[in-house]
């Protein structure tokens, strides 16, 4: 019981960080089209982290837990970062929609109407409402993407943890007196 | 590594996993399903919870009831493709065992997804949305063997933790 725990959280900052800058900036966000990428590439960075800082054998669920870390952080991050560029991003969201209407391709009315409500400014209720259902989204990938990042960077038995060692047997009556 | 009283936990797992992998896909057309009964506020709802994962270009999209679904052809394919891989999961790893899949079954099964995503970033060809679909739905199919894996990996070791602390407090206990 004495295995020390790893150090999740500064990994799982330093990846989340820059997976939701990555997450957050125009164009570069595209990389989260193809199953979030960045979320799940980020996980697998804090996992690499993690190793690298840390002495014992990676399991499974350190994974799972600098993963589900990592989406979080990452989640706040890309919350943080898009505020700025909102209407530039709906901008860009336009223009391709535009793009794709050229041919052929209709818009439907609900996304239509997506774009022209995001115009208007950020109220905290949808603020927050957008940084719960990134955080649920970003925490699940996260999850995945530490998972994988384990059986990819996780040192020598990337497998499931060790059973736990076997405590001492119980005091005698020598012991207890 | 097989060991007993590990199923449970595992199968709870799958289980959980399992009921949120159906609604997930079921969110997903109930989007388009929202918009074509004229409910546009609702369906604006459910397009804008998978916007963070997905650009949701509509004409990458397959459409339901006339309308495109909460997600891309490949993002779609990954989902179907994760439900697909929680169906085999009881046949080709079972629930006595955790073991994440070797490293030469996930890269060759994430090769065509990642050869033809990087293609189509920097515009080299434009895949067909069947083809998007497919190489999303074998890269899913791996997913399972990794999230279940590694969220019951979690749930034993903490309750082997749990167990091992309130072990040593009955033994602290018994000295005193």
């Amino acid at each position: 019981m004495d295995q020390k725990k790893p150090e999740y959280f500064r990994p799982a900052l330093i990846a989340g960080a820059v997976a939701g800058v990555l997450s957050g900036l125009p164009i570069v966000s595209a990389g989260n089209c193809l199953c979030c990428l960045w979320i799940v590439g980020g996980a697998a960075m804090a996992v690499k982290l993690l190793a690298k800082n840390t002495v014992g054998v990676l399991t499974a669920g350190d994974g799972a837990i600098v993963g589900a870390l990592t989406g979080i952080v990452a989640a706040v991050v890309d919350t943080i970062v898009k505020i700025p560029l909102q209407p530039y991003n709906m901008a860009l969201a336009r223009r391709i929609i535009d793009k794709f209407s050229e041919f052929g391709q209709e818009m439907p009315a609900s996304l239509d109407g997506f774009l022209n409500g995001s115009s208007n400014p950020l109220t905290p209720g949808w603020f927050l409402l957008g940084l719960f259902f990134s955080a649920a989204l970003f925490t699940v990938m996260g999850v995945l993407g530490g998972i994988i990042g384990v059986s990819l960077f996780g040192r020598k038995n990337p497998q499931a943890s060790p059973p736990a060692a076997p405590l001492p047997p119980p005091p005698g009556p020598a012991d207890a007196a | 590594m097989s060991r007993p009283g590990i199923s449970r936990t595992v199968l709870t797992v799958f289980l959980w996993t399992a009921a949120g992998t159906a609604i997930w896909l079921f969110l997903i057309f109930l989007a388009p399903a929202l918009a074509a009964r004229g409910s546009a506020g609702a369906a604006r709802l459910f397009y804008a919870l998978f916007a963070p994962i997905c650009h949701q270009i509509p004409g990458r999209c397959l459409t339901f009831h006339g309308h495109p679904l909460a997600v891309c052809g490949r993002c779609l394919g990954i989902y179907t493709g994760f439900a697909a891989g929680l169906i085999l999961y009881p046949f080709i790893r079972g629930f006595s065992k955790i073991e994440l899949p070797s490293i030469r079954v996930f890269l060759p099964m994430t090769l065509p997804m990642a050869l033809d995503g990087a293609a189509g970033l920097l515009g080299i060809w434009a895949s067909p949305i069947a083809f998007r679909f497919a190489t999303g739905a074998v890269w899913g199919t791996v997913l399972p063997f990794y999230f279940v894996t590694g969220l019951s990996d979690l749930f034993l070791a903490r309750r082997r933790r749990a167990a091992g602390l309130a072990l040593e407090k009955i033994r602290a206990n018994d000295v005193k």
